[in-house]
C-alpha cells in the first residue's frame, strides 16, 4: 500500500533522514521504534505529507503523494498526534465532526451522513457518552479516545499513531492499544505506531522497523528486531531480552549498570 | 558748628534708601519675584507676553521669545527658547536674561520652579478676562520700566473697548456660534477670552452658559440653537474659507448659513491676551452689527 | 444539542438582529437634544418608505443627518472590529489578539496623521483614504517579514506585527512633537476613536470593504475551527493552512483598515466581542462570526449613544466608553475564566 522509495529529509544542514525505504502491506500494523533524534516523527510526518522529502519518493498504490491534493491524502491517510493543546472548548462530537473536513470542501456545514459516520466512530471508539461534553473537560485517555474517533471519521486506510501511550496509565493503554488492535485486525485499518516503548511495540506489531541516526537498522518481526545485539548497538546500551510468557514476543528488561 | 559729622551722619541714614537695586514683588499669580530695576534682557515665554513688551516699546532688551510668537515681525527675529510644552534651558541660560517673563495660561509650574531654582527673576502673568489683560499690561509695565508706555495701551484698549460698548448698547444680541477646533467641534464656553469678547462685542455666545472653558459639542446641539452668526477661529484665516463655508453648507436649516454670515477669524486676535484683542473685539463687533460700522 | 446547524445559525442571527434593530431605534431616538420619541421614529420611517417627512428642518437633520447615518456607521465598524476580532484569535491562536494586534491600526494611525498634518480634514474623503493606504502598507510589510521561509507562522507574524507596530507608533510620537495645538486635538480624539469625526459619506467607501470582507472569511468558518487545533492537526484534515493563513490575514486586515480609517483606534470592541459571544454561543466559527458581528454592532451603536448622552451637551468619544466596559468585563472573564483554559 505505502511504498516508501530512498527518501532523505533535512529541516537545515544535516540529514535527519538519510535512504529510508520500506514496504507497508495492507491491513499490517507497523511499530517504528528508535532512540530520539533517530526521526521518528519526521518520518511519520512525511508519510503524510506535512513536509515533503527532499530526495526520494512515497506511493500510496502507485501514486506519488505529492501529486495528491491535501484533501486527497486526508481521506487515505489519518493521523492521531502525541498531544493537542485544547485553545477552546468544543464538545467532542464538534471534534470528532471535523474528522469528515476533507469531504466537505468549501460546504460549510456537515451532512447528515457526516453526522452519522462520526456518531459510528465514536461508537466504535466508545466514546459516545462524551459527544456533549466540552474537551477540555475530559480526562487523558478519553480524550485520546476522542481524536482516535476524529481519524476514524476520516475513513482512512491508513492511520498514524506518534507515541500514543505516552502519559496514559496503563488501563488506558491498554484499552488504547486494545481498540487500535481490533481496528486493524477486524476492519482491516493498517495502522503505524511511532513509540518509545519498545515493549508495547513488540507486544502488538506485526513488523517493526528500527531507525538509528535516520537510517533504518532492522525492519522485521518483532522477533528479529529487538535482540540484545540490536538495541545495545543503536541504543548503547546492555539490556536483557526475554519472551513475553503469554505471547511470546521479546520484553526488554534494563540493566543497572 | 558741628557740620561734617552731622553730615556723615545724614548721610550713612540716607544711603542705603536712596539707591535701591530691585523691586521686591509679587506677580499675578501669588509668586514674590525680586525684578531689576530696569530690566535689559528679557526672554518671554508666550506669544502674547512677546506682544505686551513690544508693545511697550521695548526692543533690544528682549533676547527670547517662544516658538509660537509670530507677532510683530520683529519677534520673529529673536532666539527661540521653546514651546508651551518643553522649553531650552541651555539655550536660556546662554542668553544670560535678568527677568523672563511668562503665562499662567500656558506655561507649566514645572518650568517656572526649574527657572526659579536655576536662579533666574520670573514674573508670570495670568490674565483671565479683558480686564485682566488690562490688569497684566499695567504691571508688566510696571515691571519692565516701562509704566507710562503701559498706562497709554490700557487707555487705547478701554476707549475702544467703551466705543464697542456704546455703539451695540441697545442692538439686539445675534445667537453666535464660535467653533475653534473643527474636528471634534470645541466651542468657546465661559471663562474663555472669546466668550468675553462676544458679549463685549454685543453678541450672545451659544454656549455661554458652558462650566467649561472649550466644551466639545456634538452637531446636534449646534442644529438645536440655530446660531445667526458661526465664528470660526483660524490660525490660517485667509486660507481655509471656501472648506469651511462648504462643510457647514449641509446644515441648511442654520440662519448663519441661510445669509451666509459664517466668518472666519484670525485666533491670534481673538484667543490670545495682548493688546490686539481689542482688534479681534472691533472685527466681531463689525461681524454682530454690520449696519453700525460702515 | 450542542452542534451548529445552519436552522441554528439563521434562528441566533435572526434573534440578534432583532436586538440590533431595537438597538439603532435607540440610537436614533436618543440624543443630547431633545427629540420626541415617536417622532424620531416617524421621520425615520417616513423617509425610508419615501414621501413627506414630518418635524422640523432641524429636528429631520437631527434624526437624518446626524444620529442616523452615524448609528449605521458605528454598526458597521462594531461588526467589522468584531468580526476580525475573532479571526485574528483564531489566526494568531491566541485569545488576547485583538484586530490592532498585528500593527494594521498604527499603519491607519500614521496615514491619518499624515493626512492631517498635510492640512486635509477630517471631513474630507482624502483622510479616510490616505489612512486607508497606510494601513494597507502595513499589512503587506508585516506580511513580508512575517513570512519565514516563505510560509506563514503565527509567531513571525505576530513579531513583526508588534515590532513594525512599535515603529510606527515612534512616527505617531514624532507627528504628536511636531503639531500646532488645533490639529493635536483632533490626532488625539482620533487615536482615542471617535464618530463624531466621521463623515458619513465614507460610509458608502467603507460598506464593500467591511462587507466583502467578512462574508470572504465567514466562508473560511470551518477551517478556522480547526485550524485552531493546531498545524499538524489542520494538515492532516486537507486544510491548506498556508492558504487559510494568507486569506484571513489579508481580509481581516482589509475590514480592520477601512473601519480604522474613518473613525480612529476604538478599543476593546475586538478583544471582547469574541469572547463574549464565545461565552454564550461557544467556540465554532460558523456560529461565532455572525454573532460577534452582530453583537459588535449593537455593542458599539449603544456605546457611542451613551458617548453622545453621557455629559450631552459635551460630547465623549466612543474609545472611552468601550474601554470603560471591557476592563471590567475582562476582568470578569479573568476571574470566571468561563472561555478557556489559556487565560
Amino acid at each position: 500500500m505505502i511504498d516508501v522509495r530512498s527518501i532523505s529529509f533535512r529541516y537545515h544542514q544535516n540529514w535527519v533522514l538519510q535512504d529510508v525505504s520500506f514496504r507497508i502491506q495492507k491491513g499490517s500494523f507497523i511499530g517504528l521504534i528508535g532512540p530520539n533524534g533517530s526521526g521518528k516523527t519526521t518520518l511519520l510526518k512525511i508519510l503524510y505529507h506535512h513536509l515533503s522529502p527532499q530526495q526520494g519518493d512515497i506511493l500510496f498504490d502507485q501514486i506519488p503523494l505529492k501529486k495528491m491534493s491535501r484533501p486527497e491524502i486526508a481521506k487515505r491517510i489519518a493521523m492521531v498526534a502525541q498531544e493537542t493543546h485544547i485553545l477552546f472548548p468544543f464538545t467532542a462530537l464538534e471534534v470528532v465532526l471535523m474528522g469528515r473536513s476533507p469531504y466537505l470542501g468549501h460546504r460549510l456545514f456537515e451532512s447528515s451522513k457526516d453526522l452519522e459516520i462520526a456518531r459510528k466512530a465514536m461508537e466504535w471508539t466508545e466514546t459516545s457518552s462524551l459527544s456533549e461534553r466540552a474537551m477540555d473537560e475530559v480526562s487523558g485517555g478519553e480524550r485520546k479516545r476522542v481524536f482516535i474517533a476524529r481519524a476514524l471519521a476520516q475513513e482512512p486506510e491508513l492511520i498514524l499513531l506518534d507515541e500514543p501511550t505516552t502519559n496514559l496509565d496503563i488501563h488506558h493503554q491498554r484499552d488504547f492499544l486494545d481498540l487500535i488492535l481490533t481496528l486493524n485486525k477486524e476492519r482491516g485499518l493498517t495502522t503505524v505506531m511511532a513509540s518509545h516503548d519498545m515493549n508495547i511495540a513488540s507486544e502488538f506489531c506485526d513488523q517493526l522497523i528500527l531507525l538509528c541516526n535516520g537510517k533504518i537498522d532492522r525492519v522485521g518481526h518483532p522477533g528479529e528486531v529487538i535482540t540484545r545485539e540490536n538495541i545495545e548497538r543503536v541504543y548503547g546500551c546492555d539490556v536483557w531480552v526475554d519472551r513475553h510468557p503469554v505471547s511470546g514476543a521479546p520484553i526488554i528488561h534494563l540493566l543497572k549498570k | 558748628m558741628r557740620i561734617f559729622p552731622t553730615l556723615v551722619l545724614l548721610l550713612l541714614i540716607a544711603w542705603p534708601v536712596s539707591a535701591p537695586a530691585a523691586h521686591h514683588l509679587v506677580d499675578e499669580v501669588g509668586r514674590p519675584v525680586t525684578v531689576p530695576l530696569s530690566p535689559k534682557r528679557i526672554i518671554a515665554l508666550a506669544p502674547n507676553v512677546t506682544e505686551i513688551l513690544f508693545g511697550l516699546g521695548l526692543d533690544q532688551e528682549i533676547v527670547g521669545v517662544s516658538i509660537h510668537c509670530n507677532f510683530p515681525e520683529k519677534a520673529k527675529t529673536r532666539t527661540r527658547v521653546g514651546s508651551y510644552i518643553s522649553l531650552d534651558f541651555e539655550k536660556i541660560v546662554s542668553l544670560k536674561p535678568d527677568l523672563i517673563i511668562g503665562t499662567g495660561a500656558g506655561n507649566t509650574k514645572d518650568m517656572v520652579d526649574r527657572l526659579e531654582k536655576l536662579g533666574f527673576s520670573t514674573y508670570i502673568i495670568f490674565p483671565k478676562n479683558f480686564d485682566g489683560i488690562l490688569t497684566s499690561v499695567r504691571h508688566l509695565g510696571q515691571v519692565v520700566a516701562r509704566e507710562k508706555e503701559g498706562l497709554v495701551t490700557v487707555r487705547s484698549m478701554e476707549s475702544r473697548r467703551q466705543r464697542v460698548i456704546n455703539l451695540t448698547r441697545n442692538l439686539t444680541r445675534p445667537r453666535v456660534f464660535m467653533q475653534i477646533g473643527e474636528a471634534p467641534i470645541v466651542t468657546v464656553g465661559r471663562g474663555s477670552f472669546a466668550d468675553d469678547l462676544i458679549s463685549l462685542a454685543g453678541g450672545e455666545n451659544v454656549a455661554a452658559r458652558e462650566e467649561r472653558m472649550y466644551p466639545r459639542w456634538g452637531m446636534e446641539e449646534v442644529l438645536n440653537r440655530l446660531p445667526e452668526v458661526i465664528l470660526v477661529s483660524s490660525m490660517n484665516p485667509k486660507g481655509n474659507y471656501e472648506k469651511v463655508v462648504q462643510e457647514w453648507s449641509r446644515w441648511k436649516m442654520i440662519p448663519a448659513v441661510q445669509h451666509g454670515r459664517i466668518h472666519l477669524m484670525d485666533s491670534d486676535l481673538i484667543d490670545r491676551p495682548s493688546p490686539r484683542i481689542v482688534e479681534g473685539l472691533e472685527e466681531m463687533a463689525r461681524l454682530f452689527h454690520p449696519e453700525r460700522f460702515k | 444539542m450542542k452542534l451548529v446547524t445552519p436552522k441554528k445559525v439563521i434562528l441566533i442571527s435572526a434573534l440578534l438582529t432583532l436586538l440590533l434593530l431595537g438597538v439603532i431605534l435607540l440610537a436614533v431616538t436618543l440624543g443630547s437634544v431633545r427629540v420626541p420619541f415617536r417622532l424620531s421614529i416617524q421621520i425615520l420611517i417616513q423617509s425610508i418608505m419615501g414621501g413627506n417627512v414630518s418635524g422640523s428642518d432641524t429636528e429631520q437633520a437631527i434624526i437624518l443627518s446626524l444620529r442616523f447615518p452615524r448609528a449605521i456607521l458605528a454598526g458597521l465598524v462594531g461588526a467589522g472590529l468584531s468580526i476580525s476580532g475573532a479571526v485574528f484569535q483564531a489566526l494568531l491562536r491566541n485569545p488576547l489578539a485583538d484586530p490592532y494586534i498585528l500593527g494594521v491600526s498604527s499603519g491607519a494611525a500614521v496615514g491619518a496623521i499624515a493626512a492631517l498634518l498635510l492640512g486635509l480634514s477630517t471631513a474630507s474623503l482624502g483622510l479616510p483614504l490616505v489612512s486607508f493606504l497606510g494601513a494597507l502598507i502595513t499589512v503587506l510589510l508585516v506580511l513580508t517579514f512575517g513570512r519565514q521561509d516563505g510560509k506563514i507562522h503565527p509567531n513571525t507574524l505576530l513579531l513583526a506585527g508588534v515590532i513594525i507596530g512599535s515603529f510606527l507608533s515612534a512616527i505617531i510620537m514624532f507627528f504628536i512633537s511636531i503639531s500646532q495645538r488645533e490639529e493635536l486635538r483632533t490626532i488625539i480624539f482620533w487615536l482615542m476613536g471617535d464618530f463624531s469625526l466621521a463623515n458619513p459619506q465614507t460610509l458608502l467607501t467603507v460598506f464593500p470593504y467591511v462587507l466583502g470582507g467578512c462574508v470572504v472569511v465567514y466562508l473560511q468558518a470551518r477551517y478556522l475551527n480547526v485550524i485552531l487545533f493546531g498545524e499538524e492537526n489542520a494538515l492532516q484534515l486537507g486544510v491548506n493552512v498556508e492558504r487559510l493563513r494568507l486569506i484571513c490575514y489579508l481580509f481581516a486586515s482589509l475590514i480592520t483598515a477601512a473601519s480604522v480609517s474613518v473613525c480612529g483606534l476604538i478599543g476593546f470592541v475586538g478583544l471582547i466581542v469574541p469572547h463574549g459571544s464565545r461565552l454564550i454561543f461557544g467556540p465554532d466559527h460558523r456560529l461565532l462570526i455572525p454573532a460577534s458581528g452582530l453583537i459588535g454592532a449593537s455593542f458599539l451603536i449603544a456605546s457611542d449613544t451613551l458617548a453622545r448622552i453621557l455629559l450631552a451637551p459635551v460630547e465623549l468619544p466612543v474609545g472611552v466608553i468601550t474601554a470603560a466596559f471591557g476592563g471590567p468585563f475582562f476582568i470578569y472573564l479573568l476571574r470566571t475564566r468561563k472561555t478557556m483554559k489559556v487565560l
